[in-house]
């Protein structure tokens, strides 16, 4: 009896030895190969309202015709591409190519050197995304940071007649809003949006008065809290004046969007991707789009802010890198899939059609306006990356906290804090 | 003598074989559970990336004095919410279940139909509770939209901080409530029906038969209940995600965001990891600290059974 019970007890531990090898042999199935083999390109991509994954295998599906090369879109596990990234980085899970986020001090060691090809040498903004010369990320065009939409009858009816150039016209123009029942001067939403707008509006003066401040930062000349304190002193003024309350940055980009178009909002400050929402659901309005103010009447136009619209790179580990590679390029530099990414997301570019959106000629004049292009805070690339990460979020965490009452000093002294403990961890 | 020896050898082959039948379970717990453990242990100690290509940089005890001397204010005001999280809502939890159960412990159509309304929430994916409650109370959901289209003033569920923290713990509250009534009811089944009687009939009143039999007999739930709804509370994430996102400002960041929504999220995984090893000791201490002080009154639930 001991001899049978020994042998039944072997055979279930052999048996319960199998699923265990067959995990093992799973993974090691999946660890190398689930970058995509020959004919198929894996693409990690941002998904929002406007890029939505039909419209992103739309986007693909002439190329997986033309080449036969199978194009999977697939969108982030996480909250976001960033987040995506790294993690399939570590899982060993990594995409063939990622869209919409830039390579960091982390990540560009794994990220496929673009110098070589000729294509992407022309790519738009190359050059303020290139680290020492070398290309590791390619974009079809470029999304204006810096635009303040506003309604025209609002003004018309609050007797505003020009938009405003200074701080003291947008004060101005704010109290006239207010003074005529607007709800909402000036439109700020929560989350993402919080940190992107109030850095949009400044860009401007922020680089009229420190040109290239990232590299004063990085380089110890400025500090991060003496880069933003004004700004986040013009928002106290105007959340002290009641123009902006702090159910404005509890309130989703998407409905205080929806309520900008339904005519609740004066100004609202958002990238040149907003006009891809208003030529979907036009407003009965007629909508205007100005530049941020600055201090001297006299600096305008003054430089814009703007990011590459669309960035693809390629990860070097990538088992189809010729496939990846001709993916990238046909996104970049074939006509028609630059016109569909257009549709997609407005963005501005030499030669673009513009006629199906009503407002992108508009942020065009403003660009073409502009004297210099500055890049964003949390550029993490090239020769005006801040050396540290998370920088859109601890920005917005602090400047949210102007609506609850912190002092513009604290706010940017805690930014200066965090900076300070970034760059020294 | 040799029935004895008989006796020892066919116990130690029994003996071997029951250690042969637990090997499988031990090395998935060890392979799943353990090596991870380790590693995080390991990757604390260090800067890391979490990129395989890139190797850890082994700083000893840096992260754990990042933690602790807090330059940036992030870490202590998360430990602080997670504290008023757990606290808070381990109360209110476990009151509202008790008091739930103690109404729908008799088993009738409506009873049960009560307890499953009670328990769906529990169903839903927590993210999704998030952004359902984000919908109702947000500045332009459902419940400001009724307040202002009566003519009054919308309420800052999700826009002022302390707002902010009181609702999320609700809506936690909300979405645990249904595992710990399950449990509370399970253990009032438990109470013995003829001590209650006999309170009864010597004229205890309703509150007196709870005071002095239903509570002391509950004690082993009420162990199980308090600590597993701290458990949870501690390491509450996606609920965050789908409320607020940490906001407004970092009011609702808790200990779990600030790990993974932060740490994680810039690729510190040293950090994040000295953070998650926290979060275990800090767990550990606390399950074993109610579990001990909970002894005596599970030791008089004992003699009442």
């Amino acid at each position: 009896m001991s001899a049978r019970f020994r042998r039944g007890a072997i055979g279930a531990s052999a048996l319960g030895l199998v699923p265990v090898l067959a995990l093992t042999a799973c993974s090691s199935d999946d660890g190398g190969g689930s970058s995509g083999v020959g004919d198929q390109v894996r693409m990690l991509v941002n998904i929002t309202d406007n890029l939505t994954q039909a419209k992103w295998d739309e986007l693909v599906a002439p190329f997986e015709e033309e080449t036969g090369i199978d194009v999977k879109i697939e969108g982030p596990s996480g909250q976001s591409v960033a987040e995506t990234f790294p993690t399939q980085l570590a899982a060993g899970t990594a995409p063939d190519v990622i869209q919409s986020i830039f390579p960091t001090e982390d990540t560009a060691p794994e990220i496929l050197d673009l110098s070589d090809y000729d294509w992407a040498q022309g790519t738009p903004m190359a050059d303020l995304y290139s680290t020492d010369g070398a290309i590791n990320v390619v974009g079809v065009g470029m999304q204006a940071q810096s635009l303040l939409f506003y309604n025209k009858d609002l003004f018309e009816k609050a007797g505003i007649s020009e938009p405003p150039a200074t701080w003291e016209e947008m004060d101005a123009a704010l109290k006239a809003l207010q003074d005529e029942g607007v709800k909402k001067p000036i439109g700020f939403a929560s989350e993402w949006a919080t940190g992107v707008q109030v850095q949009e509006i400044w860009h401007p003066q922020q680089n009229l008065t420190t040109p290239g401040w990232q590299q004063a930062v990085a380089g110890g000349s400025s500090t991060l809290g003496d880069q933003f304190q004004p700004m986040f002193e013009h928002v106290a003024d105007w959340i002290d004046a009641g123009y902006t309350t702090a159910d404005d940055v509890a309130t989703d980009s998407g409905t205080q969007e929806a309520n900008f178009i339904a005519g609740d909002v004066g100004i609202y400050p958002m990238g040149s991707w907003f006009t891809t929402t208003l030529a979907g659901s036009p407003p009965e309005f007629e909508v205007g789009i100005f530049a941020p103010p600055v201090d001297d009447a006299a600096d305008q136009p003054a430089p814009m802010g703007a990011t590459m619209a669309f960035p693809y790179m390629v990860w070097n580990g990538t088992q189809a890198k010729d496939a990846a590679t001709q993916l990238v390029e046909y996104l970049v530099t074939d006509e028609d899939a630059i016109a569909a990414q257009a549709e997609m997301d407005n963005f501005n570019r030499e030669g673009l059609d513009t006629s199906a959106n009503p407002y992108a000629g508009q942020v065009q004049e403003l660009l073409d306006a502009a004297p210099s292009f500055v890049v964003p805070g949390n550029q993490t690339v090239g020769d005006f990356a801040l050396p540290v990460a998370g920088f859109n979020e601890k920005f917005t965490e602090v400047a949210q906290g102007l609506w609850q009452g912190t002092l513009p000093a604290d706010a940017a002294g805690q930014l200066t804090a965090w900076y300070d403990a970034e760059a020294a961890g | 003598m040799a029935r004895a020896r008989t006796a020892r050898v066919l116990g130690r082959r029994g003996a071997l074989g029951r250690g042969l039948m637990t090997v499988p379970a031990a090395l998935i717990y060890i392979g799943l559970m353990v090596v991870p453990v380790g590693y995080a242990v390991y990757y604390s100690f260090t800067e890391y990336n979490g990129i395989p290509s890139q190797t850890p940089e082994w700083v000893g005890l840096k992260n754990y004095t990042r933690i602790f001397t807090d330059p940036t204010g992030d870490m202590h005001s998360s430990l602080w919410v997670t504290g008023i999280i757990a606290v808070v809502g381990a109360f209110a939890v476990n009151a509202i279940a008790l008091g739930l159960a103690l109404l729908l412990r008799r088993t009738t159509p409506f009873t049960a139909f009560a307890r499953a309304v009670m328990f769906y929430p529990h169903v839903l994916s927590a993210l999704i509770v998030g952004f359902l409650w984000q919908a109702i109370l947000g500045p332009q959901g459902a419940v400001n939209n009724l307040l202002t289209g009566s003519g009054r003033s919308a309420l800052p569920f999700l826009s002022d901080p302390g707002w902010a923290l009181a609702t999320m713990i609700a809506v936690i509250v909300w979405a645990q409530l249904g595992v710990q009534l399950v449990l509370y009811l399970a253990g009032l089944q438990a109470v013995p029906a003829d001590l209650q009687e006999a309170a009864t009939l010597d004229g205890a009143g309703r509150v007196q038969v709870f005071q002095h039999v239903t509570w002391p007999a509950l004690a082993p739930t009420v162990t199980v209940t308090i600590v597993t709804s701290v458990l949870s509370l501690l390491k509450v994430y996606e609920v965050v995600l789908g409320l607020t996102n940490g906001g407004p400002g970092d009011a609702t960041q808790t200990w779990a965001y600030e790990i993974l929504a932060v740490s994680f999220a810039n690729n510190k995984v040293g950090l994040a990891c000295a953070q998650a090893m926290l979060l275990i000791v800090v767990a550990g201490i606390l399950s074993f600290t109610i579990i001990a002080l909970r002894r005596r009154a599970e030791e008089g639930a004992e003699a009442l059974s």
